[in-house]
This record gives C-alpha cells, sequence and structure tokens, in this order.
C-alpha cells in the first residue's frame, strides 16, 4: 500500500512538471506583451527593452521557465504586473473561497447522486426508477450556465428569494455568507447530480446481476444483506472513478458560476485574468487547479484501493 | 424431496421468445443422486435455477410446479421462499471464479448462511467456519477464512463454496456443473469430497453435467434432457451403457474413450434446432440415425422396464447401436523423412510485475519469474499426431505459440521443414508462416466478425500469393469442401454460423497455405461433444488425405488418446514424460502422468463391488 | 461445452455482432426524430427563418413572444426564432468539427497505444494524463486567452481537449479486440502492423468509436457554448446559443425569453443526441439491456 502510494505520488509530480510546461508553453506564445501591458501601450521603445531586459524576457524560453518553475518550487509565484502585488495571497484566497463552494457542492452531489443511483437501481423497471432515469436524462443535457440563468430567472428576479450575485463573507454574518452562496452550490450541484446518479444507478444495477450477487441470493440471505453488503461495495467502485472526474469538471463549473453569480473565487480570476492579459495569474491559477485536481485523483485512488482488496493487497490493478 | 412436475419455462429476450423447459418432470428422492445431462441449449441450468426459484426476471413459468418435500415453491411468499433457500436447499455454481464476492473475506461469506439461517452469533459462525473449511478439504482453514477470494486458486474456492453451501445443514444440494471450469486432477478431488459427504451426511443431490463421465461417477439416476425436453431417464449404469433413446445413443458413441481406440467416432449431424419455434414432432428427428415415418408426430415418454424414452420406434430399436461411420480411407504409411518439426532445448520464461516495493528507503520494481516453457525438446514426423496435455498454467498454449514465434522464445533451437527460427528475425519466417498454421480454440474469436467466410479463407491465399483473380474463388470453395462445408458458405459472415462450423473454417483458412505442421490449441474444448465429434472426425481425415502433422493440445486426456500417436504430458513447463498413445495411457512412467489419467472421469468405469 | 451460469451472459467484446439483428430501441427512434428534426431545421434555416437574424431595430426591441415574433425579440430588436435557427448551424458544425478532431488525432493515438503496447502505450496514455490533468473548459479558457477569440478556434480547442477520451476508449477496444485470435491468425500469417490495424482491428473498433463520438458532439457542444457563453468564442453579432444565452443575461428580468429560448433549443439537442448515441449502444452491447439466454 505504501508503495502504491509512492508511485501515485510521484506521477502525480511528473504529470504537474507536464502541465507546468504546457501551461507555460502555451501563454508564451501570446502575442501581449507583457512589458507594453505594464508600461501601457505608447511606451516609449527604449523603456520597454529596459524593461524586457529586466524581466528576462529575452531569455531563451526554456529558460524563462525555469525561473518562473524554479519560483513556485520555493513557492514564490511572482507578482502580478497588472495588480502589482504578490499572486500567492491574492490566490490563497481565491481558492479558499472557491473550495467552500466546490466542496458543499461536491458533498451534496456524493450523499444525493448515489442515493438517487441506488434507490433508482432497486427499483429498476418500476415508476420511481422511470421518473429519475427521466429526470437526470434531462438534468446531463442542461448546462451549468443555463441552471444558473434559470435559478436567477426563478428565485432572484422571479421570486425574488436570493440575492442574484455577488459575495459576502463570512464576518458580514452566517445568514448574509450563506444566502450569497446558496444559489451557485445549487447551480452547481443541479450541474453535476445527473451524472453521477445516472453511473451509479448503471454500475449498481449491473452488480446486482452478478453471479456474486445471485449467490448471494442463492444463499437465501435477507434482500437487504444482499443490496449493501454485497452489491454496494462493489457497485460504488466505478462511480469513485468518475466521481474524481466530476470532481474536475466541478472546478471547471466554478468558472462559469463564479463568473455569473460574481463569485470572487478562483474562477473569476482566471476570467478576469484572460480579460486583462494577466498572464502570471493565469498560470499559477491552472496550476492550482491542475494541482487540486490531481491531489483529487489521488484520494479517489486511495478510497478505491482501501475499498478494493485486490489493490490493497498489492497484486496488480489489472 | 424434491420434484419437479411437468414444468416449462421460456424466456422473453429481444429476438423472440425462447422456451427453455418444456413440460419437464423429474424427482429426486431423499439420499440419492440424480444428474441431469445434456449439452448446451438444452435447459439444464434453467431447471437448476428453478428448482431454486431464482429464475432471472424475463423467464415465464407457463406450465407446472416445482415442489420441495411436497411444498410447492411457486405458491410461496418470496419471504417464505427465501428461508427456504440455503437453509434446506443449498447451490453450488459452476464457475467459482465468479461467485465469491471479490471484496469480502471468505470467512464472512461462508459465515452468512450460518447466521442468518441457523441464527449463530459471529464468534460462533466464525468457530464453526473453521471446522466447515476443514471438514472440505481446505488445509489450514483459519488462515484461509482471512483471505480474500482472488488470493485461492479454483480448486479452493470450489471448495469454500461447499462449505458455504454446507453451512446451514441444507437436505438438498444443487450442483451447477460444479467442475466444469476446474482442472480433471482438481475436479477428481471435488468429485471424492463430495462422495465422501454424501456418504458422511447423507445429502440428496441435483447434479447439472454435461460431463457423462463425472455423472456415471456420482449419480444413481440420470436424466437426459434435449432441446427444453426430457428424452431419457433411468439409473445411471442403464442409461449409459445401454442407451435407449437414439440421442443417448449417439452421444455416448461420440465421446472419445481413453483407453478404447477407434478409427471414427461416432457423431450427430447438425445442431440444436431454434428454440424460438421448436418443432412439432420428435425435436431430434433431424439429426435422428433411427428418423423414421412417425416422427413428425409429437412424441411421448415410452417406458421401457424401469426406464423411460421419448422414441416411438422403442422399444424396437433399444438394442441397437448408433451407426459409425467407418468409410475413411486409410492412413498412408509413415514417412521415413526427417521430422518436419524438431524443438531442442527450448525456454522461455515470464517475469510478472509485483508493483513497487520498498527496499529501505529505495522503490525497486518487485518481480516474479515464471518459467512457460523449461527446457522443451520435442519432434514431429509429417502426418504425425502429436498430443501436448497439461493442465491450466502448464505451458502447452505458450509451448505451441512460441513454435510459431507468435512467442519468441528465450534460447533453444526450433526447426521447421529444416529451417532453424527459433532466434531469426521475423522477417525471415515467411516460408515457416506458410508451412506452419494454428487452429484456436475458441469459435467466437478465431474469425474476424467483420470479414465473409470467403474473404477470411481467401486471404492467406492473397497474402502468400498462391492464387489470383477467379482462382481464388475456386480455391476457397475446395478449401470449403475440404472442411464439409457448402460453397455458398463463403457469401455468409461468422455470427451466420454454429460453433462447430466456425471451427470448420478456422481449419480450412489454416489449411489455405498448404501446410505441413498445424498447431491444434484446444480445438475442440468449446464444442459440445456431438460437434466435438465431428471435428475430430475432420481432422483425422484431413491428416490421412493431405499428411499434414498436428500439435494437438488439449486438457482432454481422452480426446487425445483418440487423435494422438504420440502424447506429450507437459507439467510447470517441462514435459515430464512423451510416448506413444498406448505407452502413455496403458502404461505411464511419471507419477504425474499416473495421477493425471487416474484422475480422468470415465464414462465405462466399472461398477464397485 | 461450458453453459453460461444462470444470467451471466458469456464476456464477448462490445463490438462483435451476434445473432439476428435486434429492433431499434424506442429511445433511439426518439433521438433520430429530434436529433433529425434540428439538423433539417438548422441546414433549411436561411429559407425558413421568418425575420433577417442579424437586422437591427430599435421599434421593435424586447417584443414578448406574438404571432409575428414566436419567440419575441432580443435587444436590438432581432427576431429571437430566426437567430435561434441560423445558430443551430453554429452549434451543429462546432460539435461535429470539434469531435472529427478528436477522431482524427484520438484514434490513431489509442490504436497504436493498445496495439502495440509496452512503452509507446505508457508514452501516449502519460500525455493523455497531462492534457486531462486540467479540466477541459480551463484548457479551452487557456489556449482561447492567448488568442483572439473565435469560432473555429473554440471547435479546434474542444476537438483537442476530448482526445484523452477518445484516445482511451480506441485503446481499450483495441486492446480487447489484440487479444482475440483471428489477431493471432493474421500473426501467423505474419501481416503487416498496417494491416493488421487497419484491415483486422479498425473495422471492428468503429462501431462502439463512432457510439462514443456521437455522444461526445454534446459535450463538445456543451463546452463550445460554455465558452462562448464566457467570451471566448462566437463573437457579436453572431447568434451562437451561448453567446445568445450570455448577451440576455443583463436583462432575464424583463425578457426571460431571450435567454429560455437558445437554453432550451441547446438542451433539446443535447437530449436527442445523447438519446441517439445510447440506443445504438444498447444495440452494440446487448449485456446493456435483457441478458436472457435459453440454456
Amino acid at each position: 500500500m505504501t508503495a502504491y502510494i509512492l508511485r501515485r505520488l510521484s506521477l502525480i509530480v511528473l504529470v504537474l512538471v507536464a502541465v507546468s510546461m504546457l501551461v507555460f508553453g502555451i501563454t508564451t506564445i501570446l502575442p501581449a506583451n507583457v512589458a507594453y501591458l505594464i508600461l501601457g501601450q505608447f511606451a516609449p521603445a527604449d523603456q520597454v527593452a529596459a524593461l524586457e531586459a529586466r524581466l528576462g524576457l529575452n531569455d531563451p524560453v526554456w529558460m524563462q521557465y525555469l525561473r518562473w518553475a524554479g519560483g513556485i518550487v520555493r513557492g514564490d509565484l511572482g507578482i502580478s504586473p497588472l495588480m502589482n502585488r504578490p499572486i500567492a495571497p491574492m490566490l490563497l484566497e481565491a481558492v479558499l473561497r472557491s473550495l467552500t463552494l466546490a466542496l458543499s457542492a461536491f458533498a451534496l452531489i456524493v450523499v444525493l447522486g448515489i442515493g438517487m443511483g441506488v434507490w433508482a437501481a432497486l427499483r429498476h423497471g418500476r415508476t420511481a426508477d422511470h421518473v429519475i432515469s427521466v429526470g437526470t436524462y434531462v438534468g446531463v443535457a442542461i448546462p451549468e450556465f443555463v441552471w444558473a440563468i434559470l435559478m436567477i430567472i426563478i428565485f432572484a428576479a422571479w421570486l425574488g428569494w436570493l440575492p442574484a450575485s455577488g459575495y459576502e463573507p463570512m464576518s458580514a454574518g452566517f445568514g448574509t455568507w450563506f444566502w450569497h452562496i446558496v444559489a451557485p452550490v445549487i447551480t452547481l450541484v443541479a450541474g453535476h447530480l445527473a451524472h453521477v446518479s445516472r453511473l451509479t444507478r448503471s454500475s449498481m444495477i449491473e452488480t446486482l446481476q452478478s453471479p456474486y450477487v445471485n449467490a448471494a441470493r442463492a444463499k437465501g440471505l435477507p434482500e437487504r444483506v444482499v443490496v449493501f453488503r454485497h452489491a454496494l461495495r462493489n457497485a460504488l467502485l466505478p462511480t469513485i472513478t468518475v466521481l474524481a472526474m466530476d470532481f474536475g469538471r466541478l472546478m471547471g463549473g466554478i468558472v462559469v458560476v463564479e463568473a455569473i453569480f460574481a463569485y470572487p473565487g478562483l474562477g473569476r480570476l482566471i476570467i478576469f485574468s484572460i480579460q486583462s492579459r494577466d498572464i502570471p495569474t493565469l498560470q499559477a491559477a491552472i496550476l492550482v487547479v491542475a494541482a487540486t485536481y490531481a491531489v483529487a485523483n489521488l484520494l479517489a485512488d486511495l478510497l478505491y484501493a482501501r475499498l478494493n482488496p485486490r489493490i490493497r493487497l498489492g497484486q496488480r490493478a489489472e | 424431496m424434491l420434484r419437479i412436475e411437468d414444468f416449462s419455462v421460456s424466456y422473453h429476450t429481444a429476438s423472440g421468445r425462447i422456451q427453455a423447459l418444456d413440460r419437464v418432470s423429474l424427482e429426486v428422492p431423499r439420499g440419492s443422486t440424480l444428474a441431469l445431462v445434456g449439452e448446451s441449449g438444452s435447459g439444464k441450468s434453467t431447471a437448476a435455477v428453478a428448482a431454486m426459484g431464482l429464475l432471472p426476471p424475463e423467464a415465464r413459468v407457463t406450465s407446472g410446479r416445482v415442489l420441495f418435500k411436497g411444498q410447492d415453491l411457486g405458491a410461496m411468499t418470496p419471504d417464505a421462499r427465501r428461508r427456504l433457500r440455503g437453509a434446506q436447499l443449498g447451490m453450488v455454481f459452476q464457475d467459482p471464479f465468479s461467485v465469491l464476492n471479490p471484496s469480502l473475506r471468505i470467512g464472512v461469506q461462508v459465515a452468512e448462511g450460518l447466521i442468518h439461517h441457523l441464527g449463530l452469533s459471529e464468534d460462533a459462525a466464525a468457530t464453526r467456519v473453521v471446522e466447515l473449511l476443514d471438514e472440505v478439504g481446505i488445509r489450514n482453514p483459519a488462515a484461509i477464512a482471512q483471505a480474500y477470494p482472488h488470493e485461492l486458486s479454483g480448486g479452493m474456492r470450489q471448495r469454500v463454496l461447499i462449505a458455504g453451501a454446507l453451512g446451514p445443514e441444507p437436505e438438498l444440494l444443487i450442483l451447477d456443473e460444479p467442475t466444469t471450469a476446474l482442472d480433471v486432477t482438481i475436479e477428481a478431488q471435488i468429485l471424492t469430497l463430495l462422495e465422501d459427504l454424501r456418504a458422511r451426511r447423507g445429502l440428496t443431490m441435483l447434479f447439472i453435467s454435461h460431463n457423462l463421465g463425472v455423472v456415471r461417477r456420482i449419480a444413481d439416476r440420470v436424466v437426459v434432457l434435449y432441446a427444453g425436453q426430457t428424452v431419457e431417464t433411468g439409473p445411471t449404469t442403464d442409461v449409459l451403457w445401454r442407451s435407449n433413446h437414439p440421442y443417448s445413443k449417439g452421444l455416448l458413441a461420440a465421446i472419445p474413450r481413453i483407453d478404447a481406440k477407434r478409427h471414427r467416432l461416432a457423431s450427430i449431424p447438425g445442431g440444436m434446432p431454434d428454440m424460438r419455434d421448436p418443432p412439432h414432432g420428435c425435436r431430434f428427428a433431424a439429426r435422428c440415425a433411427f428418423a423414421a415415418p412417425g416422427c413428425e408426430r409429437p412424441q411421448d415418454l415410452v417406458r421401457v422396464g424401469d426406464r423411460q424414452a421419448r422414441c416411438h420406434r422403442l422399444p424396437g430399436i433399444a438394442a441397437d447401436p448408433w451407426p459409425t461411420d467407418d468409410t475413411a480411407c486409410q492412413r498412408p504409411p509413415a514417412s521415413a523423412d526427417g521430422p518436419v518439426l524438431e524443438v531442442t532445448d527450448l525456454r522461455k520464461t515470464f517475469t510478472l510485475s509485483q508493483g513497487l516495493r520498498l527496499r529501505g528507503w529505495r522503490p525497486v520494481r518487485a518481480t516474479t519469474t515464471i518459467k512457460a516453457i523449461d527446457t522443451v525438446s520435442l519432434r514431429l514426423h509429417a502426418g504425425e499426431v502429436l498430443g501436448l496435455v497439461g493442465e491450466s498454467g502448464s505451458g502447452k498454449t505458450t509451448l505451441g505459440r512460441t513454435i510459431l514465434r507468435l512467442l519468441d522464445p528465450e534460447a533453444g533451437s526450433i526447426r521447421i521443414d529444416g529451417q532453424e527460427i527459433a532466434l531469426a528475425p521475423q522477417r525471415t519466417l515467411e516460408g515457416m508462416r506458410r508451412t506452419a498454421q494454428i487452429v484456436f480454440q475458441n469459435p467466437d474469436s478465431s474469425l474476424n466478425p467483420r470479414k465473409s467466410i470467403g474473404a477470411s479463407i481467401a486471404r492467406p491465399l492473397v497474402r502468400f500469393g498462391l492464387a489470383r483473380g477467379r482462382a481464388v474463388e475456386g480455391r476457397v470453395a475446395e478449401l470449403l469442401d475440404l472442411v464439409r462445408l457448402p460453397a455458398h458458405y463463403a457469401a455468409r459472415f461468422p455470427h451466420q454460423l454454429s460453433g462447430g462450423e466456425k471451427q470448420r473454417v478456422g481449419i480450412a483458412r489454416a489449411l489455405a497455405t498448404d501446410p505441413r505442421i498445424i498447431v491444434c490449441d484446444e480445438p475442440v474444448s468449446a464444442l459440445d461433444v456431438s460437434v466435438q465429434a465431428a471435428i475430430l472426425n475432420l481432422l483425422a481425415d484431413l491428416r490421412d488425405r493431405l499428411g499434414v502433422a498436428y500439435v494437438f493440445i488439449s486438457h482432454d486426456m481422452s480426446v487425445v488418446a483418440h487423435l494422438a500417436d504420440r502424447i506429450a504430458v507437459m507439467h510447470h513447463g517441462k514435459l515430464v514424460e512423451v510416448g506413444t498413445a498406448a505407452q502413455i495411457m496403458g502404461d505411464p512412467q511419471d507419477p504425474y502422468t499416473q495421477r493425471l489419467i487416474a484422475a480422468v472421469p470415465r464414462v465405462d468405469a466399472p461398477v464397485p463391488a | 461445452m461450458k453453459e453460461p451460469a444462470m444470467s451471466a451472459a458469456p464476456a464477448a467484446p462490445a463490438s462483435l455482432p451476434k445473432g439476428p439483428r435486434r429492433p431499434m430501441p424506442v429511445q433511439m427512434k426518439i433521438g433520430l426524430v429530434i436529433t433529425a428534426t434540428i439538423v433539417v431545421l438548422g441546414l433549411l434555416a436561411p429559407w425558413i427563418a421568418p425575420h433577417p437574424w442579424d437586422t437591427i431595430s430599435i421599434d421593435t426591441r424586447f417584443q414578448p413572444p406574438s404571432a409575428t415574433y414566436w419567440l419575441g425579440t432580443d435587444e436590438f430588436g432581432r427576431d429571437v426564432l430566426s437567430r435561434l435557427l441560423m445558430g443551430t448551424r453554429l452549434s451543429l458544425a462546432l460539435g461535429v468539427s470539434a469531435t472529427v478532431v478528436s477522431l482524427a488525432i484520438g484514434v490513431p493515438i489509442g490504436l497504436a497505444a493498445g496495439y502495440f503496447g509496452g512503452k509507446t502505450d505508457e508514452a501516449l496514455m502519460r500525455l493523455c494524463d497531462v492534457l486531462m490533468a486540467v479540466p477541459p473548459i480551463m484548457m479551452g479558457l487557456l489556449v482561447l486567452a492567448v488568442t483572439p477569440p473565435a469560432l473555429w478556434k473554440v471547435a479546434l480547442v474542444v476537438g483537442f481537449v476530448y482526445i484523452p477520451p477518445i484516445a482511451r476508449l480506441a485503446r481499450s477496444v483495441t486492446l480487447s479486440l489484440s487479444r482475440e485470435d483471428f489477431i493471432q491468425a493474421a500473426r501467423a500469417r505474419y501481416e503487416s502492423h498496417a494491416y493488421i490495424l487497419f484491415r483486422e482491428i479498425l473495422p471492428n473498433a468503429w462501431p462502439p468509436l463512432i457510439v462514443e463520438a456521437s455522444l461526445r458532439v454534446t459535450y463538445a457542444i456543451l463546452l463550445g457554448s460554455a465558452l462562448s457563453f464566457l467570451g471566448l468564442g462566437a463573437q457579436p453579432p453572431s447568434s451562437d446559443w451561448g453567446l445568445m444565452i450570455s448577451e440576455a443575461r443583463s436583462f432575464l428580468d424583463r425578457a426571460p425569453w431571450v435567454a429560455l429560448a437558445p437554453a432550451a433549443a441547446l438542451c433539446l439537442l443535447v437530449i436527442g443526441v445523447n438519446l441517439l448515441g445510447d440506443g445504438a449502444r444498447e444495440l452494440l452491447d446487448p449485456r446493456l439491456k435483457s441478458r436472457a439466454k435459453g440454456s
């Protein structure tokens, strides 16, 4: 098990290095010139040249990359040329706000999605199953930004229950904070619930038809033992993998949701840095996203291994 | 104890309604063992599942009932039926690899029945589990109880399943092909265990099997099913040795015998009728050697002595044997040339990665090596059949594929037609690829499903430039004729063919290049007995007519004994014994060979005194 | 000779057709009708649109749905229905072209990885891991951030970020097909790698890949519209659905129909294609539905 974790960790590091190269590579092709960005569009050419030299923009790309990557390893994410302040604290604040959003949404998605999926599988072919199936079918077809629009039309514009956008810190009172976070969280949950519950359902149905569940029935075990002890645990294995992937999609959804609800998290920071061509901030933010996603995948793998004795006991996963 | 009366079941599938069982009746008296035998599609598994009250949702019971100790299972509440299952009706399934829950410990799975049916506490159940595992012959039962299924071999798992079924002390045990997935020596052990348990506990058993040798060993009475109907019932030895129904006669004549080498096997032509629309009259008539006017009418069971059979020509044909085809041409005399295949000191090792392990702080790749082929030498002459037998994991398939250089050997020499190929680069093997071909085990997998039969057979001709233009078509028709398929089959696709027909196409494709050697890798293992006989006869005919030599790989001793001139026994990558078929079967020298041959269940085994 | 135990069907690869043709599932028929209708409407859009899609008219701003303007008008007085119809072409073109890009690159990668295995496989799959390490929408944002936005770039980027799932599927299909004996038979004839890959494997790998691709079209449409929604794809005055919804955000309280119409159209298209794809998948893989087997 320790060896397994080590192997996974080393893979993550490798992937993150590759991602950093990719991110850096893509952003250096950028036509926008950082020096002009800092000095203004009409800066004299000699000043621009001097700044470029100071920032090392004339060095070969690999050298720039090493300098940048070296900084990241030391925990120095650089300075936002646009806002002229260190990126790290700004990013940390945004990440924490986004994580609040993501984790509360994710918790709801896991509980409701698995619950609905299992319930539908147990009622396979009956009314409840059909209702859930049709509902989730429609659900997977509606992207977050449509959910968000619907939320605003119904709850903010029409009923006037929720604030349409914005963010209030916890210090403004729990109630205020809560009402501002409800709409984005519901939007995220609505956007991802269907996917999780559909996959849980199909995995559960397949497991319920497996030979070992059949054998458990042949033993005359009560149905609840068959379902919860024999089927559920095995049925959840594929769901865990899917949940990890969905966490990545959820972080993508955060960009959209934060943009619509003017929620000052990581997603909005990314959109903002794109609009203002603030490349160092964009690079750092994407890298943070990749790292978070990698950690989520690692946790999923560990949980998978925990539930699956074949991996836990050191055999090959295939 | 168990009585099935007039029972009919049909399945509703997307392609139509399939009648799996048609008014089947049987009875298992207390303390006896009844065997339900038949080939695939006969409905025997459906009967087993129905007896447990576990039919899948798409199955419909259209008539009859299942009585257990006089109670109608169908009339019970689902809960009452559930309480009966496991407690009084135990079941052991065919495939021990998929019926154990992969994520629960063995002990937990065996204990469940004890806890739920006998009301034992967890601790008491755990103690009893160890006793049960011990009773089914598992060494170190306490440790095994803590293990997970994937850590156990197939034989061990089947013992565990039997222990689990026996735990709540059921009065009736239903066994659905319990030894089919196991090696022959393991099979013999499980059968011994079952005989032992029956003697000790007075178990009643319903035993489902296609293997008549196994049935001969374990059952008191036999019910033979064909296409969902009972065709013959009676005491085991009577049915197996003096069959009344033509189907039983044919089936028994088609089985190769380990100690009675015959020129050709009897075979049953054709295949199972389409069960969406079974024939109105006798369902076997189309394949029957005794067919006569009257067969087109529905048949009733005819009583002959204390036995019954579904044939209107009884008792008239009771003593007539199934006709055997012995008109095949004579074998040409053995050639005096050198061997077409000579393997010397061949070695191949597999390295399995076990993932990373920590050595101190340094992660290292842990590996285990398996000697798949361990210094093997053999030779094969033109027109000769060399049987290669061994159990799973013995390396026989690896050896077969290495001889053809589908796998690369590590060291040693392979000479095909005098050309040394063991370590030669692939591009120099053009000639060898024509001389040596292969026929596979699984007919479903050996043909490309998107290519017509004609295209599959034509490809080697085109590939090696053996025919061009119109000549290709002609040659394909010739090859189809050689394997006794009509020429119009060239336009068909694999899914339109039966298993036996696909296997014939596979043979035709291998023959396309006029090879001198064919490696036959378990070519009949996936086929029913009646079809197997026809393929074995075909292979024998081809050898006699074309002088082609076979390396015939099989796990089935009797099949090898029937076809092979010489036999090589493989065990853990080594050839433990090589000799003529008569020597190996009649007077085996190596202890492993002796065990292997002793383990084969024989239909004609004498009745113990 | 072995019989399938109870209801467990023998594990045949999804690609191998078995038995007689199965009837088309109902859901597939519904999906076919929805998708075909939308495609036809999109193709005929310039001729059937009741009004010009891009003519600005201050007099007709924010008209609610009526007999003249079936779906109302937007802030520039443009007919929403006509814009919607024209936008259909954009969404379809984006979904299809992005998927073609994913297939064109992903399938060869998957074939190579699955067939050659070993180091090739390892390298290609790690490459996919890197592409998958950043959520697709972020990858799209990153690339679109550095170039002036345009719809064709969105199609290209979306096509690129969805290479890994296609490659992985192609790999697993290839891997299972490589184990089939007919591939061994081809190797026993010493066929070239190209022959085995393109004549033996690919024809069998197409069906599952096409099904997956049809489902991928919906992913591409959703991602593309999200990018346009964020202002990085289609630019005004384009009538891309994502952009239409985005532009309607500032007057949701006054004219919700401007946002709701393209949103509904988007969902309907996705549902239609999904129904079609799922139905086709079921047709290919009988294990998903009833497993009845007479035995």
